[in-house]
Order: structure tokens, then C-alpha cells, then sequence
């Protein structure tokens, strides 16, 4: 159901009393600058990749590690995993302690919309669904490892499959 | 996913974060977010609702085309269909970091009540 003019509730689905803590640790306004990279054509021309923080790994791939997070609550896997953009449901495996994952673990397409995207390709909608999709493991907490070790090697791929636009899903 | 996003548009890809919780962008600057108003976990829609998911996916892939200036929120007018709490979208186990921080999370609610 859609409803035009409808602002986004951030925090519908938290209790109150996260939300109130979550919100004590977000400032009122963001100060700095913003990266901006203008998309240069259209983007039914455009190769388009996905990128979720879902946790989401190949059966065939070692899991991202919970074992640890649970010992080192604030520590969290800064891997990432590649995720070939025929995936299937039934290929994977998810692991987040923040989120019910049984949901994906049905239906990738919740979350990383492999099926969906192709669809869109065969339409020309856009031009095409890069070879390649990638998870990490979106709880960072305050390390910033995983921009070396995640996102800084899936750029490095996403360049030599001349990805123009990224879609990302946090979880 | 904010910190993602930033690396890539300097890297010279463009980005969009669709994404549940767009007040996360006040922490970190980013550069184009769809906010979706659906439970954590499943951002584009319900299990095997295709056509849902193909609609939140072409309003959020429609910013790559229509986003004006850096930081623009975008809030997509999709409405789950039901109550936050028959969403299940809990982790079946409280987090490590919730069980860590719960006096934290709890004083802050006692004070917001206030």
C-alpha cells in the first residue's frame, strides 16, 4: 500500500526505549561534506551492483563469524563475501545477531534482490545487473576495519566489472 | 551502509541506501537515502511478494536518476501492512550489544518519559 506525502517513521519498528538510546547517540544535523558522484548516463545504460550488510554468505563460503561478537559485543566481522548475481535462496546462509534472518533465508530477494534486479535488466529498465553482489556485516559499532577490509576489495571488483551505481541494503 | 556508500561515490561509483533508519544519516553524511518505513531485514518487502518488491526497488533505483544534491532524503511512500509488533523482525536472542548497553537503554527511556 502506498501513501503519497508519507514521512518516514525511522524508528516505527524499535521500542521505545532503544529508540530513545539510539537517538541520544545521533546528532541533530549532519556538518561535513558529502561525497556526490552524478550518475553520467542513463540508467537503463548503466551496470547497476547490490550490496547488502546483511550477513548473507554461499553455503560453499566460510559464515561471517557471530562466535566472536558474542565473546566482544562492540566487535563485529569486517568481511565481506562475493555473491554471484545467479544466487539463489536455498544457496545461502545468513548470520546477524541484530535481525530475525529467517526471512531472507525464504526469500533473498527481501534483502538482496537478485531476482528482481534481472528482471529489470530483461526490461531494459537498466542496463545491467552486475556480475557480481556483495555482503558484509553491517554491525561496525565504532571500528572502521571493514572499509579496508570489505568495502575498499568490493570496490576494487565493482571497478573491473565497470559498475557505474551501487544499491545498497542495510539490514 | 553510510560509510559504504561514502567510499564508493569517492571511488566514483554512485550510490543509493535504501534504508529503514534514515536518521542514520545525521551521524554520517549520506550522499542519497530511500527511507522505507518496513521492518529491519526486509527492506524491499514481504517473502515472495514480488510485485511489492519490485516497486519499492524501482522507487528506490529512481533516485539515481532524480536526486538533486548531496544528502537528499528521499521517503518512499510504502506502508507495511501490519503493527511493528506481528513483524518478528527480532533477532531471536537479544543481542550481545543490547545485553551491554541495557542500564544505557534503559536510563534513556526512563529519561525520555520524564
Amino acid at each position: 500500500m502506498a501513501q503519497s506525502g508519507k514521512t518516514v517513521n525511522g524508528f516505527r519498528f524499535l521500542p521505545p526505549g532503544l529508540t530513545a538510546w539510539i537517538q541520544t547517540l545521533i546528532p541533530d544535523e549532519f556538518a561535513g561534506d558529502i561525497p556526490w558522484k552524478r550518475l553520467t548516463k542513463p540508467l537503463g545504460e548503466s551496470t547497476v551492483a547490490l550490496v547488502t550488510s546483511a550477513g548473507i554468505s554461499l553455503k560453499s563460503d566460510p559464515p561471517f563469524d557471530m562466535e566472536r561478537e558474542k565473546q566482544e559485543p562492540t566487535w563485529g566481522d569486517p568481511t565481506f563475501r562475493a555473491i554471484p548475481r545467479e544466487t539463489t535462496s536455498p544457496d545461502i546462509d545468513v548470520n546477524h545477531l541484530h535481525i530475525n534472518t529467517s526471512y531472507i533465508l525464504k526469500d533473498i530477494n527481501v534483502m538482496l534482490p537478485l531476482a528482481r534486479m534481472v528482471e529489470l535488466e530483461q526490461e531494459g529498465m537498466i542496463g545491467r545487473l552486475a556480475p557480481t553482489a556483495f555482503s558484509f556485516y553491517g554491525f561496525q559499532w565504532e571500528s572502521t576495519d571493514f572499509i579496508d577490509q570489505a568495502i575498499a576489495p568490493m570496490a576494487e571488483t565493482m571497478k573491473a566489472e565497470a559498475v557505474d551505481a551501487a544499491l545498497l541494503t542495510p539490514a | 551502509m553510510g560509510l559504504a556508500a561514502r567510499f564508493l561515490e569517492n571511488t566514483g561509483i554512485s550510490t543509493v541506501v535504501l534504508t529503514p533508519t534514515h536518521d542514520f544519516h545525521r551521524s554520517v553524511g549520506i550522499p542519497r537515502s530511500a527511507a522505507i518505513e518496513y521492518p529491519y531485514g526486509r527492506p524491499l518487502g514481504a517473502v515472495d511478494d514480488q510485485e511489492g518488491q519490485r516497486q519499492v526497488l524501482l522507487a528506490a533505483l529512481s533516485m539515481f536518476e532524480t536526486a538533486r544534491q548531496p544528502g537528499e532524503i528521499r521517503h518512499l511512500p510504502f506502508a507495511w501492512p501490519e503493527e511493528p509488533k506481528a513483524t518478528h523482525w527480532h533477532p531471536p536472542e537479544m543481542s550481545p550489544l543490547i545485553k551491554l548497553y541495557l542500564d544505557d537503554i534503559k536510563r534513556a527511556a526512563k529519561k525520555k518519559k520524564q
